[in-house]
């Protein structure tokens, strides 16, 4: 008697976005099945990864991987070049660290010139990342909205406290995909879409950002928010939860001490190149098992080989 | 359909007898609900209601030990499918392989490797528990056990990958003691195999080259008898390995489908030789979805430090949070006149607090107490995280121990600053910001304006 | 002139002086000739906002007018007036488009005239932010200059974005006062036709910002009614052409607000306020505009890293003491006409005029109005008042109601720290906490003995009763809906409480009034209402609409719950109860634990053996949690024969529910005394001893049918 296969097919799927505009765009969601069922029912577009830029450059990069391969590159704008190249890469992320209150406390103009010249360099599809406070962001994010009108960008992202400002500008004025930030609840991202859609922004122009968390760091959170997440918008046919998810690795695992203590204070430890980039694969991998349907990376080998696992299972 | 304990105890003799260890039926009712306990341990139940209930509340994914005294693991017993449903209940547990294909120097270097990794992280020891001995093609039955006795020698339990019943045999003969896992059986030579497993007492790993194969295969071994098997479900490629795994799984738990209601054994060696980060994120892809053994080239600190959080977290009872033990923490050096610091003993809230603290450079002693493993605003709200606990920890473990009697204490617990300084003279309370991100700056603003 | 002569002598008037000028200008420039507004691409926006056709030439406009007359009916109807309303704007903005041929810049420093797109945009974002909390567009002249200046800081002051058209853009330049779209106040142009290019500026936005697809009329109106907060102040006098602009402004939702005495006054919409100074206010209760308040006037610090604060006898200026003499706080829902916003009185001595370290009365009586508001939130308010005048620096608050205690410090005294402070601190808080439901605030303080005495004992204590009665006799069956908390689902993904007047919710902290005023609150939190309109069985307290709320709010995990059984399909648990009930099925009874109990129960579980099996979300059946008060509800496990089933729990949580239950089990069976029937640990902790104890006592459960 051979193994009764039973296929679990949704009746609803998770929504398609396109990032990007020209030539140059990338395609995300579309599925009906959990993460790589393609037993199940085909994929329609297998996950994205993107590749992460700072406006600080490489002012706060510890692996020395990282900073080889962007050797050379004195702007940037070189910089946002080399990582649209890199092996693997489908888009590419400048997250606006500098602009944080509480750390360097760059100006508003002064991180629109930054955006200005990353999208001036590169035809890739491009998103946007601010500087993670909640008020900087709310003045910060619009501007990038308004700077890059036409390049159908994702902006990340906005938040219960600041969805107004962001995702009016991102979502309406400025005809962005509006990135929806909330903090690893289900039911926290759902009233961030139900309200950001009551404020008019198209549902099928929103993204996802459900929290994250290196492996490790309460990583059981980030699981099972994207598990339920996926299972109320493939079974239950919850449009409030169909959006795509992407979700920022490297800003969460590249801080961890794992990755960041040198061999020298942790010898037994070894390499800590080697560490950071298994941070960053394992926990990519964990997110895409998880639900995420894009994930954004920073170290080469961590891009390569999250690609291939993409490849892989596509 | 699984019995809940209410119709469970309506078979009980309903003596309260205590002879199964339970204080009352209803107890042990309510355990074998909840698969705590097994329904033979009743020694009053009636033959009828054993058939008519082992059926009912055996679990639809079974538990298999392997392995002897610390050696030994669980693998398996799952019931549900994510682990928000319930929880999940047996780690996978991971081995490093080693090849009759190696040459003697690489088999050194692997198991003097292979130690080198055992640390603890929140109360649980952490390193590769199992060690894969692989025959490969041509090696004859000496090689193979000489093999097996040296990998014995570091004392991990073993997984035996061989498919030739007369080496198989001879390889246990050397080990069978331990109780490894003889991962050998398939279509053509099941037979033979569960003849060896079964009289060396150890489990059986069985493989097809598809999930038909290994379905009738499972069968076939179930009807001689055997149901302590576990399942390679490793495939031609990745995307069939995966595919497999998932589906072994979801037919059990999902669609009660008892034949592949077994653990598996995941072998990335074979489906991404020398590629160590790809076996590093499929790794990771396993320990979130199904795999039980999962077998890798290697276990260096790079893979294990995300490898072993990342399933520490994913196997955490939902309901029953990680905390970290109760201590003083010293962070950048500090010393008994570094500023005091305290917060709650949930992990997460440890591992976001600790993180910030480092990141300022501010010698400081981080205090944990017993809260009960909650955040800070639920245990404060059930008491645990209060004027008196605080105070009274503080008073017995950190005076003694620490000069400084400044204490910052988490700025959502601002409210207990009155009692604590009620509680605690000569000390200066010191209300901190609401969330850790704000840590950084709020602890260089107090250096600035010279209060440390 | 009634008002339907005046707006269609005004519409005529407008549409003779547009056709005369459109011919004109097709005699000067031919009829091929280009029409537009720069920077815009939406062509004439406010025609293609409303009919979804682009007029680009004068060819183009011409007809375009032929299709204005057509809303120029002339029925003595409201539909009639508005479309005029409407057909005036339009030829407003021909009119104003015709100064734009060839290139034109017709409007020079201070005028703005047209406005771009992109400056819309810029301004949207605030507008649906709120950081522009509404729109006033000022028309005419006022008395003098002065007023006209008043008039335009004050809605400065409140971030409101000022458009100006009329005279009274020449009296604010004659007092030298800044204008500018960088200070948000913009004048438009000097004829009233330019009132057009704000509307321009309302109905882009309904097509960038509401996504309303243009000639799609009534989604148009709907949009700006809904979701742009303009009006307008329009000075006396008024002519025909003003008048019927107006009617224009009151179709898109936008009210009128004059010192027009003699004009005829339409509710809500067309507003005499004779007074100028206080059209501000009028203007921000006709268009519901609730102002922001980011800062707390007050001397000293407000923040919640000062609610632990505890201020010392010996730190202490003064104190009031409920439990000594006579106090009170109270938040009372009054008629809008009843309050006056923003207005704090104090009745009695200030700080001042205390002695140093004085005992003394105080009663604060917060009065607000909200067409939103409920009596049922007023505790709900009162409730944070503890919360917000602890957060005060230098001052300490405890208890509630008419027993609170506060003291303010030395320190906070000499940082200029008074009375009146305490009356700032809550109209701010109730305003910005409670935006949904509080529209006016007013503070009356009392510290004068007498009057405390007579709030506490004539108004205080009465309310306060009449509450508690409320609440008494609030039943399941009194109530249309019930609602859903899904507070705990953090941690525990699939539950769902259902939270009635009769059940609160297990963590013993969400009342059916609490999770009502939740959702109120925020429409989209934790709290849903659920219906009861289709009822299955309701002994069992089984509702089609409970079952599927419930199964929504866990994600299908749950199917069906009874809000009565704990037999039958038991209400989950997310693990915060702070009871358990089990069957205990020697005595047909149930054994409750709480928390606090770490003992052994006659089940042969502790608390937390039962909590392990109870939580998470899962349905058990024989097993619930619930909160202590609802022990003695008449609903407990009402459809298995309610609390007379309840055979062992705790001694202190059997004391600390003793009045309650007796009281039910009175009214119920007619049993006295009924917890002296119950077992606790003192008597027994097996079940045996248990059902010789309840054999004694003759406990009604004994002879009940079993429960399984």
């Amino acid at each position: 008697m051979p193994f009764n296969q039973k296929l679990q097919k949704f009746n609803a799927k998770i929504n398609t976005v396109t990032i990007g505009s020209g030539d140059k765009t990338v395609t995300i969601g579309g599925d009906s099945t959990f993460p790589f069922y393609t037993f199940d029912a085909p994929s329609e577009n297998t996950p994205k990864i993107g590749v992460e830029i700072s406006d600080m450059g490489l002012e706060n990069v510890v692996s020395e991987g990282i900073k080889a391969y962007y050797e050379g590159a004195s702007t940037i704008g070189e910089m946002a070049k080399k990582a649209a190249a890199m092996e693997g890469a489908d888009f590419v992320a400048l997250i606006l660290e500098g602009g944080d209150p509480n750390g360097v406390n760059k100006s508003v103009d002064e991180l629109i010139a930054v955006v200005k010249e990353v999208a001036d360099a590169i035809d890739a599809p491009l998103v946007v990342e601010g500087c993670k406070n909640v008020e900087k962001d709310a003045e910060l994010l619009p501007k990038v909205a308004e700077a890059l009108q036409g390049r159908n960008v994702l902006i990340l992202s906005e938040k219960e406290e600041n969805y107004k400002a962001i995702g009016a500008a991102a979502g309406l004025a400025y005809d962005q995909i509006v990135g929806a930030e909330s903090a690893v609840d289900i039911n926290l991202a759902k009233q961030l879409n139900v309200v950001t859609t009551q404020l008019g922004v198209n549902p099928q122009k929103i993204v996802m950002n459900i929290g994250s968390a290196a492996a490790g760091y309460g990583y059981e959170y980030v699981v099972s928010t994207m598990d339920r997440i996926k299972g109320a918008a493939l079974s239950q046919n919850d449009n409030m939860l169909q959006m795509p998810i992407i979700t920022p690795v490297s800003a969460e695992t590249w801080g961890v001490k794992e990755a960041t203590a040198s061999e020298a204070d942790m010898p037994e430890w070894g390499p800590e190149e080697e560490r950071g980039i298994d941070m960053e694969v394992m926990t990519a991998a964990a997110d895409l098992a998880a639900g995420s349907d894009a994930v954004i990376l920073r170290h080469p080998e961590a891009v390569a080989a999250v690609s291939r696992l993409i490849k892989a299972l596509a | 359909m699984a019995l809940n304990g209410i119709q469970i105890f309506k078979l009980t003799p309903k003596k309260n007898c205590k002879e199964c260890g339970c204080p009352t039926c209803m107890a042990f009712s309510m355990k074998v609900a909840q698969g705590a306990m097994k329904i033979e341990q009743c020694p009053h139940m009636s033959d009828e209601a054993i058939a008519s209930l082992s059926e009912a509340t055996a679990p639809p994914m079974k538990t298999i030990k392997i392995g002897t005294g610390d050696g030994e693991f669980t693998l398996g017993g799952e019931t549900v499918l994510f682990r928000h449903e319930k929880t999940f209940v047996s780690k996978p547990r991971y081995a490093v392989a080693l090849c009759t294909c190696m040459d003697d120097a690489t088999v050194d270097a692997k198991l003097a490797e292979i130690p080198k990794v055992d640390y603890d992280r929140i109360g649980e020891r952490m390193y590769a528990e199992l060690i894969y001995v692989n025959c490969s093609e041509g090696a004859d039955a000496a090689k193979y056990t000489a093999l097996v006795e040296k990998a014995a020698g570091l004392g991990r339990t073993l997984v035996l990958g061989c498919t030739d019943p007369e080496i198989a045999k001879a390889a246990l003969a050397v080990c069978k003691d331990s109780k490894p896992v003889l991962n050998g059986a398939n279509a053509s030579n099941y037979e033979a195999m569960n003849a060896v497993a079964t009289e060396a007492g150890v489990v059986l790993g069985v493989s097809g080259k598809d999930l038909n194969e290994l379905y009738d295969t499972t069968a076939a071994l179930e009807k001689l008898g055997n149901k302590n098997l576990v399942l390679d479900t490793t495939g031609a490629d990745i995307k069939e390995t995966f595919a497999n795994t998932v589906q072994v799984r979801r037919a059990a738990l999902k669609d009660q489908d008892r034949t592949f209601g077994y653990p598996s054994i995941v072998n990335l060696v074979k489906i991404a030789k020398g590629d160590l980060h790809l076996q590093a994120a499929l790794a990771a892809m396993f320990t979130m979805k199904y795999g039980s053994i999962i077998v890798m080239e290697q276990m260096t600190y790079a893979e294990a430090l995300p490898l072993y959080g990342l399933r520490q977290n994913v196997f955490t009872d939902p309901q029953k949070p990680m905390k970290v033990e109760p201590g003083i923490y010293p962070l950048n050096g500090a010393d008994e006149n570094s500023l005091v610091v305290t917060t709650v003993d949930f992990a997460l809230t440890y591992f976001v607090v600790s993180g910030e603290l480092e990141r300022s450079g501010v010698p400081l002693n981080l205090v944990i107490n017993d809260a009960g493993g909650l955040s800070v605003l639920t245990s404060w709200a059930a008491g645990k995280f209060s004027g008196n606990s605080i105070s009274t920890y503080i008073k017995e473990n950190v005076e003694p121990k620490v000069k400084c009697r400044k204490l910052v204490i988490p700025g959502k617990v601002a409210v207990l600053k009155g009692d604590l300084e009620a509680k605690l003279p000569g000390w200066e309370i010191i209300v901190g910001p609401r969330e850790a991100v704000q840590l950084v700056k709020f602890l260089k603003d107090m250096q600035a304006q010279g209060q440390i | 002139m009634t008002l339907f002569e005046s707006v269609f002598a005004g519409n005529d008037a407008v549409y003779g002086l547009t056709e005369g000028a459109i011919n004109q200008a097709i005699e000067q420039y031919g009829a091929d000739k280009a029409v537009s507004f720069p920077d815009t691409a939406y062509a004439l926006p406010c025609y293609y906002a409303v009919t979804g056709v682009k007029v680009t030439t004068l060819a183009e406009l011409k007809e375009a007018l032929g299709v204005v007359k057509t809303l120029m009916t002339r029925e003595k109807r409201t539909h009639d007036v508005f479309m005029s309303g409407v057909a005036t704007a339009l030829c407003a903005e021909f009119i104003e488009v015709l100064k734009y041929i060839d290139g034109a810049a017709p409007y020079e420093e201070p005028c703005y005239g047209h406005l771009a797109d992109a400056v819309i945009r810029e301004l949207g974002v605030p507008l649906v932010t709120g950081d522009i909390p509404g729109v006033a567009v000022i028309l005419g002249k006022a008395k003098d200059a002065e007023e006209a200046a008043a008039l335009v800081k004050s809605y400065q002051a409140q971030g409101i974005l000022v458009t100006l058209v009329g005279d009274i853009i020449d009296q604010l330049a004659e007092v030298g006062y800044k204008t500018g779209a960088n200070v948000r106040v913009i004048p438009l142009g000097k004829d009233v036709t330019a009132v057009i290019h704000v509307v321009s500026v309302a109905l882009r936005a309904a097509l960038i910002f509401g996504n309303v697809k243009p000639g799609d009329a009534a989604t148009l109106m709907e949009y700006t009614m809904k979701r742009v907060p303009a009006f307008v102040n329009a000075f006396a006098p008024l002519n025909d052409v003003i008048v019927a602009c107006g009617a224009g402004a009151i179709a898109l939702g936008f009210p009128v607000i004059t010192n027009q005495a003699d004009v005829a006054r339409v509710p809500k919409s067309l507003i005499c306020q004779t007074d100028v100074s206080k059209w501000n206010a009028t203007s921000l209760e006709a268009r519901d505009i609730k102002i922001k308040i980011t800062n707390i006037d007050i001397p000293v610090a407000f923040a919640s890293a000062f609610e632990g604060e505890i201020i010392r006898r010996k730190d202490m200026r003064v104190e009031f003491d409920g439990s000594r003499v006579d106090c009170a706080e109270l938040v009372h829902t009054c008629d809008a006409s009843e309050v006056e916003d923003h207005k704090i009185t104090v009745v009695g001595p200030e700080v001042d005029e205390m002695a140093d370290g004085s005992k003394n009365s105080i009663a604060y009586v917060v009065k607000v109005a909200g067409k939103n508001m409920q009596p049922d939130f007023e505790p709900v308010i009162e409730r944070k008042f503890h919360n917000y005048i602890n957060c005060i620096e230098g001052v300490y608050h405890t208890g509630q109601r008419d027993m609170q205690r506060i003291r303010i410090s030395h320190a906070a005294f000499d940082a200029g720290f008074r009375i009146k402070h305490i009356g700032e601190v809550l109209y701010a808080q109730v305003k910005n906490e409670f935006d949904a439901v509080v529209d006016k605030c007013e503070v009356v303080i009392y510290t004068d003995p007498a009057e405390c005495t007579r709030i506490r004992h004539e108004v205080a204590i009465p309310i306060f009763e009449k509450r508690d009665d409320r609440l008494a006799n609030l039943t399941d069956e009194s109530v249309d809906v019930y609602y859903s908390c899904i507070l705990c689902q953090a941690f525990s993904p699939s539950h769902v409480c259902v939270v009635t007047p009769e059940r609160l919710g297990l963590c013993g902290a969400v009342s059916w009034l609490d999770a009502k005023a939740t959702n109120e609150l925020d429409p989209n939190g934790p709290c849903q209402v659920i219906t009861k309109e289709r009822p299955i069985d309701e002994n069992l307290g089984a509702y089609e609409d409970v079952d599927e709320a419930v199964k929504k709010f866990s994600q299908g995990a749950l199917e069906h719950v009874t809000l009565y059984s704990i037999m039958q399909d038991p209400m989950t648990s997310c693990g915060c109860f702070e009871c358990i009930c089990g069957i205990e099925p020697f005595s047909n009874g149930v054994v409750i634990a709480n928390r606090e109990y770490a003992g052994m129960t006659p089940l042969g579980m502790t608390f937390s053996e039962m909590a392990s099996m109870t939580g998470g979300g899962v349905q058990t059946p024989g097993f619930m949690g619930h909160g202590k008060h609802f022990i003695a509800s008449k609903k407990f496990m009402k459809a298995e024969g309610g609390i007379e089933r309840i055979v062992w729990m705790p001694k202190e949580l059997k004391d600390f529910i003793a009045d309650r239950l007796n009281a039910s089990a009175k009214d119920l069976y007619g049993i006295d005394n009924f917890t002296d029937m119950i077992g606790d640990e003192t008597i027994a902790t097996d079940p045996e001893t248990l059902v010789t104890f309840l054999t004694e006592k003759g406990h009604p459960a004994l002879g009940l049918d079993p429960m399984m």
